[in-house]
C-alpha cells in the first residue's frame, strides 16, 4: 500500500519536473527570439528580458541537474564500473548514494541559509522580491536529494532481497 | 582535516558524480577555513551575472533536435555525392559529416553513436580496412570542437572571460588544417576504387533533399560576424530555424517527441550547469588562497621559457583529457590555467584552441579515452584493437597539435585582422 502511494508520488513529481523543464526552455526561446525580432523591425526591445532569460537559464538548468539525478544521468568518471565486479558494484553505489545525500543534504542547508537571508537583506530584481529568483536553489538542491535518498532505499532494498 | 579531502577524491574515482566531488571540496574547504557554507551558494548565484551562459541550453537542444532528425542522413548522402568520386573520398565524406556534426553537438559521445552506425557499414562496403574504418571514425568522434558553434568553445569563453566570437574565428584554421592533415592520410589509404562517372542530376536532387540545413551554418556565422546578433541570440535563432526545418518542414520530429527531446537536453545541460556551479565555489577558493600563483612560483623556478611551460600543459592536459570529460576538465582547469599562462605572456584565445585540441585528442588517448570506450561498446569490439586503430589517426592529431602550439598565428591571424 504505501509503496502503491511512493509510486504514484513519483510518477507526479516526474511529470512536475519534465513539465517545468519543458515550460522554462520554452519561455526563453520565446523570450530570446521575440527580442530579435523586435529589435531588427522595430528597434526596440525590452530592458528586462536578458536579465530574465539569464535568471531562467539558471532555473532551467538546476531543473536539469535534478532530472539528472532522477536518471542517473550526472557526469562522472565510471572507470570503476568497467573494471568492478557486479557485486562490488552495488556496494560502491550504496556509498556514493549515502556520501551524494550527506553532500547535497548540506547543500540544501546552505542554500535556506542564503535564501533566508536574501529575504531578509536582498532587495527586489525583476519587479519581485530578490529571493523569490534565489528559490531555486533551495528547490533544486532538496529535490536531488530526495531523488538520491529514493535511489538509496531502492539499492538496500535491492541488497535486503539479495541477502535472503 | 588533510584527511577530509583525500575523501573526494577517492569518491571520485570509484565513479561518483564530479558536482558531489567539487562541491564537498568547496563545504569542508570553507567550513575548514571558518567561513559560513552559504557561501558556496552564494558563488553558485553568481552564474546567473553570465550572460554567455544561455548560448549553452539553446545550442545543445538545437544539436538534439538536428541529431534525432534525418539530417544526418541527408548531409552524408548528398557529401557522398559531392566527394564519393575521389580517391578517399568517402573516409573524406566521414570526416566532414563528424565534424560539422561535433560542432553542434559537442563531443558527448552523440557522434560515435549516431554517425558510427551509418558511416561504418558505408565504409566497410567502400573496401577500407576494418581498421582503418574503426580508427577513423573513433578519432573523428571529437574532431571539429574547434568550429563553431562548438560548446565546449562557448564554455572556455564563459569561464576564462574571453569574447566568443573570437574564439570561434580563432578556430576556424587550426581545425582546417587537422581535418586536411587527415584528409592525406586518407587519400593514401583509400582503396583502389573504380571510375563511376558522377550523376549530375543525383546531385541536384541531394542538394534540394538537404536546401534547408544547408544554409544553417552561414545563418548562425553570417549573424554573429555581420553583427546582426551575438552569440546568445545567434543559439536562439539556430533552435527557432531548426525547429521549423525539422518539425515543420521536413516534418522529421513530431510534435509529441519535442517534450522529451527538451527533457533530455535541459538534462545534458544541468549536469553542466551544475559541475560549473560547484566548481565556481570550489576555484574561488583556491583562488583566495593563491594556489595558482604558488603554482606558477613553483613552475616558475624550474621553466621560464613560454614554450617549455606549453609544452608541458600540453602532456598535462592530454592525461586530463583522457580522464575527464570535455567539461567537467573545462570547468575544473581554466580557471587555474588562466592565471598562470597570462604570467607566461599567452594569448587567451590561443591558450582557448590550445585547450580544445589536447582535450579533443584526449578523447581517443589510451588507456581511457572516452571515444575508445565509446567506439568498443558501439561497434562490439576489443578495446585492445581499438588502441591499435586509432594510433595513425593519434600521431597526425599530435602532429597538428604541435604546430597549432607552436604557431600561435595560425590561431590569431584570422582574430587580429
Amino acid at each position: 500500500m504505501s509503496l502503491q502511494f511512493l509510486d504514484k508520488g513519483s510518477r507526479w513529481l516526474r511529470l512536475l519536473e519534465d513539465g517545468l523543464l519543458c515550460l522554462l526552455l520554452t519561455a526563453i526561446i520565446i523570450i530570446a527570439c521575440s527580442q530579435i525580432i523586435l529589435r531588427t523591425t522595430m528597434g526596440t526591445g525590452f530592458l528586462w528580458s536578458e536579465p530574465l532569460i539569464r535568471q531562467l537559464v539558471l532555473w532551467v538548468g538546476m531543473m536539469g541537474a535534478v532530472v539528472a539525478t532522477r536518471e542517473g544521468k550526472h557526469i562522472a568518471i565510471d572507470i570503476a564500473s568497467y573494471l568492478a565486479p557486479n557485486k562490488v558494484q552495488t556496494w560502491l553505489e550504496l556509498v556514493i548514494n549515502l556520501c551524494s545525500i550527506l553532500v547535497t543534504g548540506a547543500l540544501t542547508a546552505a542554500a535556506i541559509i542564503f535564501t533566508s537571508s536574501e529575504m531578509t537583506y536582498g532587495g527586489t530584481s525583476l519587479l519581485m522580491p530578490a529571493w523569490i529568483w534565489s528559490l531555486i536553489f533551495p528547490l533544486g538542491f532538496a529535490l536531488i536529494t530526495l531523488h538520491f535518498t529514493g535511489d538509496l532505499l531502492k539499492i538496500i532494498a535491492g541488497l535486503a532481497r539479495g541477502g535472503k | 582535516m588533510v584527511l577530509f579531502k583525500f575523501i573526494p577524491i577517492l569518491l571520485a574515482v570509484i565513479g561518483c558524480p564530479l558536482f558531489i566531488v567539487i562541491a564537498a571540496i568547496a563545504l569542508i574547504s570553507f567550513y575548514g577555513a571558518g567561513i559560513d557554507i552559504s557561501v558556496v551558494i552564494i558563488e553558485m548565484s553568481r552564474l546567473a551575472d553570465t550572460p554567455l551562459l544561455l548560448a549553452l541550453p539553446l545550442f545543445i537542444f538545437a544539436g538534439s533536435i538536428l541529431s534525432e532528425s534525418n539530417t544526418p542522413q541527408r548531409l552524408l548522402n548528398l557529401s557522398r555525392l559531392l566527394l564519393g568520386w575521389m580517391p578517399g573520398g568517402l573516409a573524406m565524406v566521414a570526416l566532414l559529416i563528424c565534424a560539422i556534426f561535433t560542432a553542434f553537438t559537442g563531443a558527448s559521445g552523440v557522434t560515435i553513436f549516431a554517425m558510427g552506425g551509418l558511416l561504418m557499414p558505408a565504409m566497410l562496403k567502400d573496401n577500407y580496412s576494418e581498421k582503418f574504418s574503426l580508427g577513423l571514425i573513433t578519432s573523428s568522434g571529437s574532431i571539429g570542437l574547434l568550429f563553431p558553434p562548438s560548446l565546449p568553445l562557448i564554455l572556455f569563453g564563459v569561464i576564462a572571460e574571453t569574447r566568443i566570437d573570437q574564439l570561434f574565428l580563432a578556430g576556424l584554421i587550426p581545425g582546417l588544417l587537422m581535418l586536411t592533415i587527415i584528409s592525406i592520410y586518407c587519400m593514401k589509404k583509400s582503396p583502389p576504387k573504380e571510375n563511376k562517372p558522377i550523376d549530375k542530376s543525383e546531385i541536384i536532387k541531394g542538394l534540394r533533399e538537404a536546401a534547408w540545413e544547408l544554409p544553417l551554418p552561414f545563418l548562425v556565422l553570417g549573424g554573429i560576424y555581420g553583427g546582426f546578433f551575438v552569440v546568445g541570440e545567434a543559439a536562439a535563432v539556430t533552435v527557432l530555424y531548426a525547429l521549423i526545418v525539422e518539425v515543420v518542414i521536413y516534418k522529421d520530429i513530431s510534435w509529441q517527441r519535442l517534450p522529451g527531446l527538451m527533457v533530455h537536453s535541459m538534462m545534458l545541460f544541468g549536469g553542466i550547469l551544475i559541475i560549473l556551479g560547484a566548481s565556481m565555489a570550489s576555484t574561488n577558493f583556491l583562488v583566495d588562497m593563491e594556489i595558482p600563483t604558488r603554482i606558477f612560483e613553483f613552475i616558475h623556478q624550474y621553466v621560464n621559457n613560454k614554450y617549455t611551460f606549453l609544452l608541458l600543459l600540453n602532456v598535462f592536459l592530454l592525461i586530463i583529457g583522457s580522464m575527464l570529460d570535455i567539461f567537467s576538465a573545462l570547468v575544473l582547469v581554466v580557471p587555474l590555467i588562466v592565471p598562470i599562462a597570462k604570467s607566461y605572456d599567452i594569448n587567451l584565445i590561443h591558450l582557448g584552441i590550445i585547450f580544445l585540441t589536447n582535450l579533443q585528442i584526449g578523447y581517443c588517448t589510451p588507456p581511457v579515452g572516452l571515444n575508445l570506450f565509446l567506439a568498443s561498446y558501439r561497434f562490439e569490439q576489443p578495446i585492445i584493437k581499438l588502441y591499435r586503430a586509432t594510433l595513425p589517426f593519434l600521431g597526425l592529431l599530435l602532429l597538428t597539435l604541435a604546430l597549432i602550439t607552436y604557431c600561435p598565428q595560425l590561431s590569431l591571424w584570422l582574430v587580429q585582422k
